[in-house]
């Protein structure tokens, strides 16, 4: 937390600096609340952000923000599946308002730009209660032929630790681990307490082209490379009769995504459609479809609205199971791995959203005599979930709903 | 019968789906050409350069969906690169 308020503190000096001679400076601001049901979990997440962009020259960008997730709910501390929690009602474990977690986040950019290319490279740094991370990107961006064709290269490291219990020295199966409790002594000396690595490679390539005056398509490339320890450190998972162990996923992961979209502007409507499509693969067998379309258009001068849909459908990691009670061999992938987390077994989902952006942009003079322009954005969605074989109390989830709710303001100075 | 256990390696990242396909040299090397055939003249450019063209006009405000739906799903990608931390309750 310190560390995060010194870095913060370090981008807001010189992101300060920079404003003084700055060309073009702009503040935003931005607060989104999460709510999701009926899960049982009632997860609630508050999350405000702060952004400060200046430019001193012409060819120089400096940024820093810092942005925050305000947690309470619920969690699934015990995952048991259907057959057993038949027998045993109470298998099923959701801790009342056991989550109660803040996440900092202060991240500083640089961008150097010429004609055609930008040279960018960024830091952040975030802390939660059981949770650290060490963040760097860079990224390169070039123009050809006469801005019709956009090529970007990024890549990204992050050097994340998460907290975990210390186990018993006896206790060399997995099988015999035990969940940590909650996380207190994290990141301290504590003897009951350690630091699991988690390592993030994150590679995006991505071709944008304009084909004709109204029709422009991007294509993206995303790999990612995971190696540390992946699993919730708070859920167990009942693995037989009387017998239940903390998480146990793999320990590395390869990721892939390919995301095709297309921007058409319809001169009949005077709105854009955008579509897009992303298929994604990993090495835990997660395969998964995303079908995306919106439609947005100007209502007058000065307001924009538009809306959106969603689907996504994923099939179950290879080691998922929603009941690992079945005498599994401990050489196949049920065996050897157990995880209670729903985002790994099989299911689709849909979203429907709309935005408004309002701004303001005086043709002559300023507002208030400061401001060049202002911007306000607010939009809204909800997302509702069909898990294919995810219980919970023995009971299918069929219509798990979530809802985001996001407000924000730009000002040009 | 259970399939025998694997660890998942850095080897099997590439060549192994329809997404290694997609996005190996050849495939890039097929469609790249095409840009050249693509000819907006700057003049032209003014509905393309409109926000409603852009594909992340509105990035920073999205930010909090996106995130939202990565620690709701088991994929990423196409989003960018750039990010920290956990927040994945």
């Amino acid at each position: 937390m310190q560390l995060a308020v010194f870095v913060f503190a370090q981008v807001v000096v010189l992101v300060w600096s920079c404003l003084a001679s700055a060309q073009v400076a702009e503040v935003d601001t931005t607060h989104s609340v999460f709510y999701e049901a009926p899960t049982r979990t009632h997860m609630f997440v508050y999350s405000p952000s702060a952004d400060v962009q200046a430019s001193p020259w012409s060819w120089l960008d400096v940024r820093g923000g810092w942005d925050a997730d305000v947690v309470s709910g619920a969690s699934v501390a015990t995952k048991a599946g259907a057959t057993y929690q038949a027998t045993h009602p109470a298998a099923d474990v959701i801790t009342t308002a056991s989550v109660h977690d803040l996440r900092n986040l202060a991240r500083g950019e640089v961008a150097m730009k010429g004609e055609t290319t930008s040279l960018t490279g960024g830091y952040a740094y975030s802390t939660e209660h059981d949770y650290r991370s060490n963040s760097m990107h860079v990224n390169a961006r070039s123009d050809v032929l006469q801005h019709n064709t956009q090529f970007d290269l990024a890549y990204a490291r992050n050097f994340d630790s998460v907290c975990d219990r210390v186990q018993s020295s006896a206790d060399t199966s997995p099988t015999r681990w035990v969940a940590l409790e909650d996380s207190v002594g994290c990141f301290t000396s504590a003897p009951t307490r350690t630091t699991r690595p988690i390592g993030i490679d994150t590679y995006e390539a991505s071709w944008a082209q304009s084909w004709t005056p109204v029709l422009e398509t991007q294509l993206t490339y995303t790999a990612q490379l995971v190696d540390g320890f992946q699993s919730n450190p708070y859920r167990s998972v009942v693995l037989g009769e009387g017998l239940k162990a903390q998480e146990n996923v793999p320990s590395e992961r390869a990721r892939e995504a390919v995301t095709a979209r297309v921007a058409w502007y319809l001169r009949s409507i005077k709105g854009a459609l955008r579509l897009s499509l992303r298929g994604y693969y990993d090495t835990w067998a997660v395969e998964s479809g995303t079908a995306e379309g919106e439609f947005e258009k100007w209502l007058g001068e000065s307001v924009r609205v538009l809306v959106r849909g969603r689907f996504y459908k994923q099939t179950g990691a290879v080691f998922w199971s929603d009941d690992y009670t079945g005498g599994l061999s401990p050489l196949g992938p049920r065996g050897r791995y157990w995880t209670g987390d729903r985002e790994l077994s099989p299911f689709w989902s849909w979203l429907g959203g709309a935005r408004i952006v309002w701004t303001i942009t005086p043709a002559r003079g300023r507002i208030l005599g400061i401001l060049e322009s202002f911007k306000l954005v607010g939009s809204g969605s909800v997302t509702g979930f069909t898990y294919d074989q995810f219980t919970l109390g023995g009971v299918p989830i069929s219509n798990a709903r979530s809802f985001v709710g996001t407000l924000s303001a730009t000002a040009a100075f | 019968m259970e399939k025998t256990a694997r660890t998942p390696g850095r080897q099997e990242m590439a060549g192994k789906s329809l997404l290694g396909v997609l996005a190996s040299w050849p495939f890039l090397c097929l469609c790249v050409p095409l840009a050249g055939c693509a000819t907006v003249a700057p003049q032209q450019r003014a509905i393309l350069a409109d926000p409603t063209m852009q594909f992340d006009a509105e990035g920073k405000h999205e930010a909090p969906l996106r995130h939202a739906i990565d620690n709701r799903e088991g994929s990423m990608g196409g989003t960018g690169v750039s990010g920290g931390g956990c927040g994945c309750n």
